[in-house]
């Protein structure tokens, strides 16, 4: 039997991050409640009287059960969230879903792009490939609103010293680089020389099918590209129904999707805020 | 599977009532029925309509407590029911059971529920005003896949009484029935043969259903039949298949809890996330994942069936005319306008 009930889990501390954006760090009470993580992965973060959401691991539990996630505050369980002190236990379900394909990475040449708090699902992805040191290139392009919205720019400025990093903000004159990750596409491409082999996505819907199909027509694989999506969950089992894309449930079969996969599945949906490849 | 004579089943009633707390069905005066608790049996009588609420909350509760917290501790709430019966479950209602337990067959609140239910089946010997249940393969006569004991009402007023599970023979014993000879089993067959004879030959349903299976239905038509949809959710909270819930959390004087409750995916709120973003705004995307999640080879290949058994309520509740007959026939004949010359 599945369970549905939180494990207690202790809010050791927390430090600001961007506006509305912190980086929380969490202690389950049982270190041996979660084992083992798969970067992408999520968990069901409970603040009790109040609610549950989904949220990525940025560093996966350790022997300690000591684990960090990069939270905004949005809507009603993370305002509480962010209102909640150090030392106060709340619950913790997982981990959840399908991570990013790690073996199939080796020998490639990566390109992670993230939009906005997109990045968070990317976070422990990026130190994982920068650990193994397996693949043939790593690049990150992340785009945010403006720089008081840009998010992790001490990890970045970290991973600036191992790996090609840019950054475009959609305020004007704030960055090199002005406009979205979509818009400065083939400058960085330019930039980069060789053409990546792989593209993980992740940030708003639109503009990860947007990516997608700019990497498509320039000669990129469909099953060489994988994107994280942001669904609404409750039980994060495949019982509740809210994370639905078609036939498929977000909290299981997701939230990594291959392109070729998510595509099918996005063409039965009719969301008229969504691109549909077929239509552009 | 063993088979009994029964005359009246007030016999089989009594004896169950030992060891189970029994539910049937109670005719209203509007003649309307709903399942109810049993101070003492009492006698059945013929189906006039289908109860418009099925089964479902029985094992599936319509709201209830999923775990509390008394600031240390997670205390998981699963239920503790004693055993009990459903006396009389139409075909449709039982194949939805089926369903179900295949649906929720780790969800501890579930199967708490479910293990303690005997499902004495009724066959169906004529048809009901919406259903269609032998289109789906759920009636009128009762799988034995589907119940622990299955009664047929024979011409003379007697009753068959099928034995279809281990837990059925059990809660038989000590009541010493008399068997049953072959011939009341060619009886029965042709009985139930009978009331399929007798429903109304609609073939829209089939139709329409292998359009939905083979997922050929245009966006169009979805946004068309999207605009009679007053997102009322009143066909998902009949329907004895739907499966959909949310969670909410509150406090009260025992402590903080969380509870699920029926929710629908009709809801134009059902996906709608904290940054507002909705995949599914509107009602016409709603309803083209509701009926393809309902007959599409995916549930099929999931489930061995599809995810309708029939029972028509969607149709009789919907004050939009876009339950099951009325969708099967617009999508006939929209295929029918589309379809090149």
């Amino acid at each position: 039997m599945l369970s549905l009930t939180p494990m207690p889990t202790e809010l050791v501390s927390y430090y600001n991050d961007s506006e509305d954006t912190r980086h929380f760090c969490f202690r389950l009470l049982d270190p041996e409640a979660i084992k083992k993580t798969q970067p992408g992965q999520f968990f069901m973060l409970h603040i009790p009287g109040i609610g549950a959401a989904p949220f990525t691991f940025t560093t996966p539990p350790d022997s300690r059960g000591v684990f960090y996630a990069l939270i905004k505050s949005v809507g009603k369980v993370t305002r509480a969230l962010f209102n909640q002190q150090a030392g106060t236990t709340l619950g913790v379900r997982g981990p959840f879903g399908t991570g990013w394909p790690i073996k199939t990475l080796a020998g490639q040449r990566i390109l992670i792009v993230a939009g906005g708090c997109g990045i968070a699902p990317l976070v422990n992805l990026t130190e994982t490939l920068l650990q193994q040191n397996s693949y043939q290139s790593l690049a990150l392009l992340y785009g945010a609103g403006s720089q008081k919205t840009e998010m992790l720019k001490a990890q970045r400025l970290r991973w600036q010293q191992q790996m090609p990093m840019y950054t475009v903000l959609e305020a004007p004159g704030q960055s090199e680089l002005t406009g979205t990750p979509v818009d400065v596409l083939d400058t960085v491409l330019g930039q980069l020389g060789e053409f990546p082999t792989a593209l993980l996505l992740c940030g708003p819907e639109i503009m990860m099918q947007k990516m997608a199909v700019k990497f498509i027509d320039k000669g990129l694989a469909e099953s060489s590209i994988w994107l994280s999506i942001e669904r609404r969950m409750h039980c994060a089992v495949g019982l509740c129904g809210h994370c639905y894309l078609h036939h498929s449930y977000g909290c299981a079969d997701g939230p990594t999707y291959q392109w070729d996969h998510y595509q099918r599945l996005s063409a039965g949906d009719t969301d008229p805020g969504l691109v549909i490849p077929s239509q552009i | 599977m063993q088979s009994y004579q029964l005359e009246t089943t007030q016999t089989l009633q009594y004896h169950l009532a030992d060891h189970y707390q029994i539910y049937q069905r109670v005719d209203l005066q509007n003649g309307d029925s709903h399942w109810q608790s049993m101070e003492s049996p009492q006698p059945v009588t013929p189906l006039q309509k289908l109860p418009i609420s099925s089964p479902k909350q029985f094992f599936f509760s319509e709201r209830e407590n999923l775990f509390s917290f008394d600031g240390e501790c997670f205390r998981e709430t699963v239920p503790e029911p004693e055993p009990f019966v459903l006396f009389g479950v139409q075909s449709c209602d039982l194949t939805a059971i089926a369903y179900q337990d295949q649906f929720f067959a780790e969800d501890p609140y579930y199967q708490a529920r479910r293990k303690q239910a005997l499902l004495v089946g009724f066959d169906c010997l004529t048809p009901c005003e919406y259903g269609f249940c032998h289109t789906v393969n759920a009636g009128p006569g009762v799988n034995p896949d589907c119940a622990d004991i299955i009664l047929h009402r024979q011409p003379g007023g007697d009753w068959l009484v099928l034995v279809s599970s281990l837990k059925g023979k059990q809660a038989l014993r000590g009541l010493n029935l008399p068997a049953a000879d072959s011939q009341a089993l060619v009886g029965r067959d042709q009985q139930v043969k009978n009331c399929i004879e007798q429903f109304e030959q609609d073939p829209s349903l089939a139709q329409g259903i292998d359009q939905l299976s083979n997922e050929t239905i245009d966006n169009d038509f979805w946004q068309q039949l999207g605009l009679q949809c007053l997102s009322c959710s009143g066909c998902t909270t009949l329907c004895p298949t739907c499966s959909c819930y949310g969670t909410r959390d509150f406090v009260d004087d025992t402590g903080q809890h969380q509870e699920r409750f029926w929710d629908s995916c009709l809801y134009e709120s059902f996906q709608r996330e904290a940054s507002q973003h909705n995949p599914s705004e509107e009602a016409g995307a709603r309803l083209k994942r509701f009926w393809t999640h309902k007959f599409s080879q995916q549930t099929v290949k999931a489930f061995g069936r599809h995810g309708c058994v029939g029972c028509g309520r969607c149709e009789q509740t919907c004050p939009g005319v876009v339950g099951v007959h009325s969708t099967m026939k617009r999508i006939v004949a929209y295929q029918a306008e589309s379809a090149p010359c």
